[in-house]
């Protein structure tokens, strides 16, 4: 890479618990290595698919291929990978992270080795697949795509997202067995291929650790309503970090603990993420441009703080049934229930259809007062929608200020510091006016 | 059908110029009409409580007028492009709306397009990504579902019976939609890709009854057809929706002959049957689970997903391959790759295209599908 392009592209964070994560990161890919090199099984895998518990209960090591891509747009080492997989064909507005996997791969079966100064070492080569339908497109189709680059064998899983509309009772018990029978194809897949046997009492220990850690970052989150804020979005763009890729390791556990007591304290102490906050903002829809996080510094010299968030939410709150001591039947009601809170509760207010709720809910919630969108170019799951909600935010927020702001996730091609900057000018005056004649 | 006495064709290329103009007739004289999206809406529900399905459409080359406040340029353009005609008031005669959950483009318009546009009716179906066997218990379900949701809707029960008499009329649509993509097989085919592709967009605009008595009229007329005596290349055309004559009449004004296709609008809607024989509903999520579009996972590489691509090219006698995709369209773009690989693979060329829709450069790529058919040309020489 380029040294011109060498340069810090991360933000300011607040707290010590997110001075931890690129530590973490490291290890976590150099333990991924390790495994390799031990003959363990590696699996590509996406994040929030609910089969995590599965894949350590059978010691499955798991490898996060689209937070790979961000680490590569972090690093503004995304672009090589990019080119590569647009010269084997692909489409340069595919979605980014795919567009970074599938050319990070070619590269590899084209060298027979791992390309040359792969950020943190790269993604060692799978055993398995793990492909999920939730979230987009791109989240199975994508591996399906390594097919001309190597024979790995493949699952591919439903992951159902409810309809906004839907007959919640009426859907729930068919749309949870389907869900199960979904898991179960996983577990004798792995089975399989990994030659081992589930063990459901570990399956279960380890379900119920992952709710408890969930239980923890939920109790650290919700302490960012305080005012001032605790923690900015900044944090939380990495605070998601051990969740997300690292759910069964046996620290995360602890490393929501710590982050609830940091923020409990900082609360109790009224440290905010600055010293005079005067707005609170949302970071609402759309993925952040990990090539350039350090833009929402920016806000900052105004004043202005992430105080929420609804990109890498926490899952919803999910309370056990004692009564269901399968583990598979517990992942696939937690889905189900997950994935049709926020419908449920959006149905209930009156039709809010569930984008919308969950940016509702986070503006009452954390006392917000402006919100910012990304549109990503390269990311159509996260941006379609993004005017639709703010239409719909100001249905009950007439003069609410929504900044979309335009760049991408990994490709730094597509982004302009003075014209985000200057969009940004605009849009704190606009905070300004709003917050004036709100009080 | 009113106008059954004119010749098929004609009636064909009328109703493709002028879609909505017999569903809007129907609604008029109180038949209910309800639009859809996708291959995958099982139609036959809605011919069993004898409302009119009319597939939604967008317009190539019609600028984007409303929808830019809504919808993201970088959203799907088919998408924005039935969107924004909806705005503008051309589906104001449909009941409703179904949307299936295909794709991330229809998975999200669907809540839009009810906030907006406030259709009478409106339903979102969940068509899973996987076809694992749980997946098409669980698609019956959602199929079954959508049939009552229906039902209450326009206050009509649709019983085994009716639903097996539809899939009797839907099928009977697809051998004769079939039997016409035979007279293509010939050296030159029959009849022309356009003619072909306003017979299909003319037949998602009107009752299945009346599409199987114009299906009837065009193949009779086509059949007394002498062929032409010039060979031209033969194409056919693989991508996602088409619903507009423009580029494969730009490949036979330029010397080729379109003689089959890969597309949402094209064999992907009809070439498999539905077989009632383990009951209706269950032959309908079988029938359109088994659609080949890339939005459904099948398993395998791509010698086996896509040899049915293989034996169309065999059985057509196809010399190369147009690969369209519609910009922004993850799925197929995916694919589309591996596609080219494997055609290649079986010493065809290969004219990739990338279309904005919106925007059409239709008439940028003449040039283009020139080089291509001189390729063509020359390996036959």
């Amino acid at each position: 890479m380029a040294e011109e392009t060498k340069q810090k592209t991360s933000s300011a964070k607040s707290t010590e618990s997110a001075g931890k994560i690129r530590h973490i990161v490291k290890r976590m890919y150099k333990k991924a290595q390790q495994a390799k090199e031990e003959n363990r099984k590696v699996a590509y895998c996406m994040v929030m698919c609910n089969y995590e518990e599965i894949l350590e209960a059978l010691d499955v090591v798991q490898v996060y291929t689209e937070n790979y891509a961000g680490l590569c747009a972090v690093k503004r080492e995304a672009e090589q990978y990019m080119k590569k997989a647009q010269a084997e064909g692909y489409s340069d507005v595919l979605c980014g992270y795919a567009q970074v996997g599938i050319g990070f791969d070619a590269w590899r079966h084209e060298l027979g080795a791992m390309p040359p100064d792969a950020p943190d070492g790269g993604m060692p080569e799978p055993d398995v697949l793990l492909g999920c339908s939730m979230g987009c497109d791109p989240r199975w189709k994508w591996y399906q795509a390594l097919g001309r680059y190597k024979n790995t064998p493949i699952y591919n899983m439903e992951v159902l997202m409810p309809p906004s509309d839907a007959d919640f009772d009426a859907i729930k018990e068919y749309y949870v067995r389907y869900m199960a029978e979904e898991l179960r194809g996983l577990i004798a897949f792995l089975e399989k291929h990994t030659g081992k046997k589930m063990d459901y009492d570990r399956l279960t220990a380890i379900v119920k650790q992952v709710e408890e850690t969930r239980l923890w970052w939920r109790k650290a989150y919700d302490l960012r309503r305080a005012i001032p804020c605790p923690m900015s979005t900044q944090d939380h763009f990495v605070i998601f970090v051990p969740h997300h890729m690292l759910l069964t390791d046996s620290m995360t556990l602890d490393f929501y603990k710590g982050l609830y007591e940091e923020l409990k304290q900082r609360v109790d102490n009224k440290i905010g993420v600055i010293d005079e906050e005067k707005y609170r903002l949302l970071w609402g829809v759309g993925l952040p441009p990990w090539h350039s996080m350090y833009i929402l510094d920016y806000f900052q010299t105004f004043g202005a703080v992430f105080a929420a968030e609804t990109a890498y939410m926490i899952p919803e709150p999910f309370e056990m049934p004692p009564d269901i001591t399968d583990p598979v039947e517990l992942i696939a009601l937690r889905a189900y229930e997950r994935n049709s809170a926020l419908q449920r509760r959006g149905k209930e207010a009156g039709d809010v259809p569930p984008l919308a709720q969950a940016h509702l809910e986070r503006i009452r919630d954390f006392s917000i007062e402006g919100v910012v969108m990304h549109v990503t170019r390269s990311c159509r799951a996260a941006t379609m929608g993004q005017i639709f909600t703010r239409n719909v935010i100001r249905d009950y927020y007439p003069r609410m200020p929504v900044m979309f702001m335009e760049s991408d996730i990994v490709d730094v091609e597509s982004y302009s510091e003075a014209d985000t900057k200057n969009q940004i000018d605009a849009f704190m005056e606009m905070m300004d006016a709003y917050k004036k004649s709100s009080t | 059908m009113a106008k059954i006495a004119q010749r098929g064709l004609t009636t064909a290329q009328e109703l493709y110029e002028r879609r909505r103009a017999r569903a809007e007739d129907l609604s008029r004289k109180g038949k209910r009409v309800i639009g859809y999206f996708c291959s995958y809406t099982p139609v036959e529900i809605f011919t069993a409580l004898d409302i009119v399905p009319y597939r939604i459409q967008g317009k190539v080359g019609r600028p984007i007028e409303q929808a830019g406040q809504y919808l993201e340029t970088i959203v799907c353009p088919y998408v924005r492009s039935c969107f924004d005609l909806a705005l503008s008031g051309e589906y104001d005669f449909l009941a409703g709306v179904v949307i299936p959950h295909t794709c991330d483009a229809m998975h999200r318009v669907y809540d839009i397009w009810k906030y907006y546009l406030k259709p009478p009716y409106s339903y979102s179906l969940y068509v899973p990504h996987m076809t694992h066997p749980a997946s098409y218990e669980f698609f019956q379900k959602e199929i079954t579902n959508l049939k009552e949701s229906l039902e209450l809707f326009v206050n009509r029960h649709a019983s085994e019976t009716d639903i097996l008499e539809a899939i009797q009329l839907h099928n009977r649509s697809r051998v004769l939609l079939r039997e016409l993509y035979k007279l293509r097989k010939s050296d030159p085919p029959l009849i022309s890709g356009t003619e072909v592709m306003q017979v299909l967009v003319a037949g998602m605009t009107i009752p299945v009854q009346e599409f199987n008595e114009l299906l009837w009229d065009v193949i009779t007329e086509v059949r007394e057809r002498k062929p032409d005596a010039e060979r031209k290349p033969r194409l056919l055309i693989s991508g996602s929706e088409v619903d507009d004559d423009d580029l494969i009449r730009l490949a036979e004004e330029s010397g080729a002959n379109v003689v089959m296709d890969d597309l949402c609008t094209g064999s992907r809607s009809f070439w498999q049957d539905v077989d009632p024989s383990r009951g209706a509903l269950a032959g309908l999520a079988e029938r359109y689970l088994g659609i080949t579009c890339p939005r459904t996972y099948r398993p395998g590489k791509a010698p086996q997903r896509f040899s049915y691509l293989g034996d169309f090219i065999r059985e057509w006698n196809v010399q190369g391959v147009m690969l369209y995709t519609i910009r922004f369209c993850d799925t197929y773009q995916l694919d589309a790759p591996e596609m080219k690989d494997y055609i290649q693979s079986l010493g065809l060329p290969v004219l990739y295209l990338e279309d904005t829709y919106i925007t059409s450069p239709v008439g940028q790529w003449k040039t283009r599908v020139e080089a291509f058919l001189e390729t063509i040309e020359s390996r036959r020489e």
